[in-house]
């Protein structure tokens, strides 16, 4: 199977735009995840590509082959929802078996498909039990058993774990990855948890109203952000954002600013007056006792998070940062007075549209 | 510490038996009518009443002796049966697609249907013979069956609705990726999930018709009279009430729906609440 593409497609809801020219495609063999807030669209490109939803405008293609006319059941996909659908009354071997009965294979050919599936998402002590039997859990392995037991081309993940409880997940998330690493066919998962995306998907497709602000792997999409929107959406908390002024001097840009000591060079080839600067909170360096290239800035807040790890409000030159540090020094450091310093090749740097702009960045 | 659990339990008795005593209150007139239904007639007008009697099934042979007995009962059973299987089938795919399509003002089609069965029977009664009469529907057996099916339709499609509300569509929307017809989905992945909500509806329709009087008086005719009409007819016969004939009739006819209700009881309490209490049944 080859990829999954969808060329200028928008969804329309009466006033409301859910998909805003979106040009798209998805590769096969690899995990996409769709990631973005509530109301973002991203489940609307899902039922689109399912057929579920019909596109106000745009073309959907599997391969080179135009599936926007076509309905769901000629299109060969396996979808699995939020909610676990499976039918009670029925063994789980009889839940996934349901959908091959459509298809005329044999016996034998039905059972092994099964089997197969069963194994390979840890089902086998299931097989025979009613699937009212079941947890929260095993009923999704079961829908998600089904979908792949069918051999689709495409397989869908509409927010597959919203209920499922949070010891299981990682029960959930382990089969998924191994199950994914085995299929080679177009995988598209959405969700709006950003742990999910970033565990689980070889590629993260960001979403923010209607449109996919940018994709790549989960890596890169955390620590360069091409948009405002990516920095402040993943991490816990975001990235740190200062609006600072821009000016040119000679063939270069300086941007002064209060969270360095030394006036930034950037060599890019236009600049607008106003730019942002973006630096995640674990990113920024802590220290207290004063460094060379550090500026000095006030504790307002500190508090214990994940991991044992210190989260510090802290106030430089007006401005509030957030910086995220270990246990044993955060927990050293008790005294209102600190040093900050950000180093560059974290620092990121966006234009006035609050698109980040590619250039080398070095101190005066 | 002891004596206030002991004040508890009594306190839990006492509750007990007075539920006991108003379920027997009420039970009391079917009580006196499986009695009577064994007696004589003399020994059923005996005051102060006779407790300790021969009982005789005397009564009971004498109904089947009855000439149309038999047709009426077999009336009965076959018009309710297939006026409420018509309407339990209506009702669930009128429901279905009330839940899933949700057509504009659903809200106020299903508050008109519900309307329907404010009314008052005896205000609609003239006018539906008119239109029987009109029609030739009168007295014949598929003009019963119908209006019957109509009559239970309205209360069945808001049971039905409820409960198909609580099925999630995403096990439609499963079904059609994996191929599954509109009429698969509807009977093999949806009515099963339902099944309560179906017995519910089907319970609460076989009593009503089950019970019917007054539009099988006026709109049936001698082909299609059922045991309540039959008993309207048949009590005052050969002058005075016939009490023993009454009893009989009445103890007999009850039983099926008594047997069948307590079997089903748990599906009477889920109708009632419109699939809202979700409960395992």
């Amino acid at each position: 199977m080859s990829e999954v593409k969808v060329v200028n497609l928008t969804k329309k809801f009466g006033r409301f735009t859910a998909l805003d020219g979106i040009d798209f495609s998805f590769p096969a063999g690899k995990v996409t995840c769709l990631l973005g807030p509530s109301g973002c669209g991203k489940t609307t490109l899902l039922r689109i590509i399912s057929g579920l939803e019909t596109p106000t405008e745009g073309k959907v293609f599997f391969g080179d082959k135009d599936v926007t006319g076509l309905p769901p059941r000629k299109r060969n996909i396996g979808m699995v929802f939020q909610y676990p659908v499976v039918y009670r009354g029925i063994s789980v071997r009889k839940n996934i078996e349901l959908p091959l009965l459509k298809r005329g294979l044999s016996e034998t050919e039905r059972r092994e498909r099964v089997d197969r599936v069963l194994s390979l998402m840890n089902l086998k002590d299931y097989a025979e039990l009613d699937s009212s039997q079941l947890d929260n859990v095993a009923r999704q392995k079961v829908s998600v058993a089904r979908a792949v037991a069918y051999q689709p081309d495409i397989i869908l993940f509409d927010e597959p774990m919203t209920n499922i409880d949070a010891n299981s997940k990682i029960q959930f998330k382990h089969a998924f990855k191994e199950l994914t690493r085995q299929l080679n066919q177009v995988i598209v998962y959405v969700t709006h948890d950003q742990t999910e995306a970033m565990t689980l998907a070889d590629q993260i497709a960001l979403m923010k109203d209607g449109k996919i602000v940018q994709c790549n792997d989960p890596r890169t999409l955390y620590n360069v952000p091409e948009d405002v929107f990516g920095g402040w959406f993943l991490g816990n908390p975001g990235m740190n954002f200062v609006k600072e002024r821009c000016e040119k001097k000679g063939s270069t840009y300086i941007i002064v600013s209060r969270l360095l000591k030394r006036p930034l060079k950037i060599d890019a080839p236009k600049m607008d007056a106003e730019v942002t600067l973006g630096i995640r909170p674990e990113h920024i360096w802590l220290s207290d006792v004063p460094g060379s290239d550090a500026v000095e800035a006030m504790v307002k807040d500190k508090t214990l998070t994940i991991g044992g790890q210190y989260l510090y409000t802290l106030e430089v030159g007006g401005e509030k940062i957030k910086v995220k540090v270990g246990h044993h020094f955060g927990r050293a450091i008790g005294n209102t007075k600190v040093w900050v310093e950000l180093p560059l090749r974290h620092l990121v740097i966006f234009d006035g549209s609050e698109r980040r702009i590619h250039g080398d960045l070095s101190l005066q | 510490m002891e004596s206030r659990d002991r004040k508890k339990r009594i306190k839990r008795r006492l509750y007990h038996a007075l539920l006991w005593i108003i379920s027997l209150v009420f039970f009391s007139p079917i009580l006196w009518m499986l009695i009577c239904s064994f007696k004589t007639k003399d020994e059923i007008l005996t005051i102060p009443p006779k407790w300790i009697f021969t009982p005789t099934l005397q009564n009971y042979i004498g109904l089947f002796h009855r000439i149309n007995f038999t047709r009426e009962l077999i009336n009965s059973t076959f018009m309710s049966l297939s006026a409420v299987l018509i309407a339990v089938l209506v009702s669930f795919l009128a429901a279905y697609s009330f839940s899933r399509f949700k057509p504009k003002g659903t809200d106020l089609i299903m508050f008109i249907l519900l309307s329907m069965r404010m009314v008052p029977a005896a205000a609609v009664v003239v006018p539906i013979y008119l239109l029987y009469a009109a029609t030739g529907w009168k007295g014949t057996y598929s003009g019963m069956i119908l209006f019957y099916a109509m009559f239970s339709i309205p209360f069945s499609v808001w049971i039905l609705k409820g409960f198909i509300d609580g099925v999630s569509p995403r096990f439609d929307e499963t079904a059609i990726v994996n191929g599954g017809s509109r009429m698969h989905i509807i009977f093999k992945v949806v009515l099963p999930q339902v099944r309560p909500g179906l017995i519910a509806a089907f319970i609460f329709n076989i009593i009503f018709v089950w019970n019917e009087f007054l539009f099988n008086y006026i709109i049936g005719g001698k082909r299609t009279i059922t045991v309540p009409v039959g008993l309207a007819q048949g009590f005052t016969v050969g002058g005075g009430i016939q009490w023993e004939f009454v009893a009989t009739l009445t103890a007999f006819y009850s039983l099926p729906l008594i047997i069948f209700i307590f079997f089903f009881q748990k599906y009477l309490l889920v109708g009632m609440t419109f699939g809202t209490v979700r409960g395992e049944v």
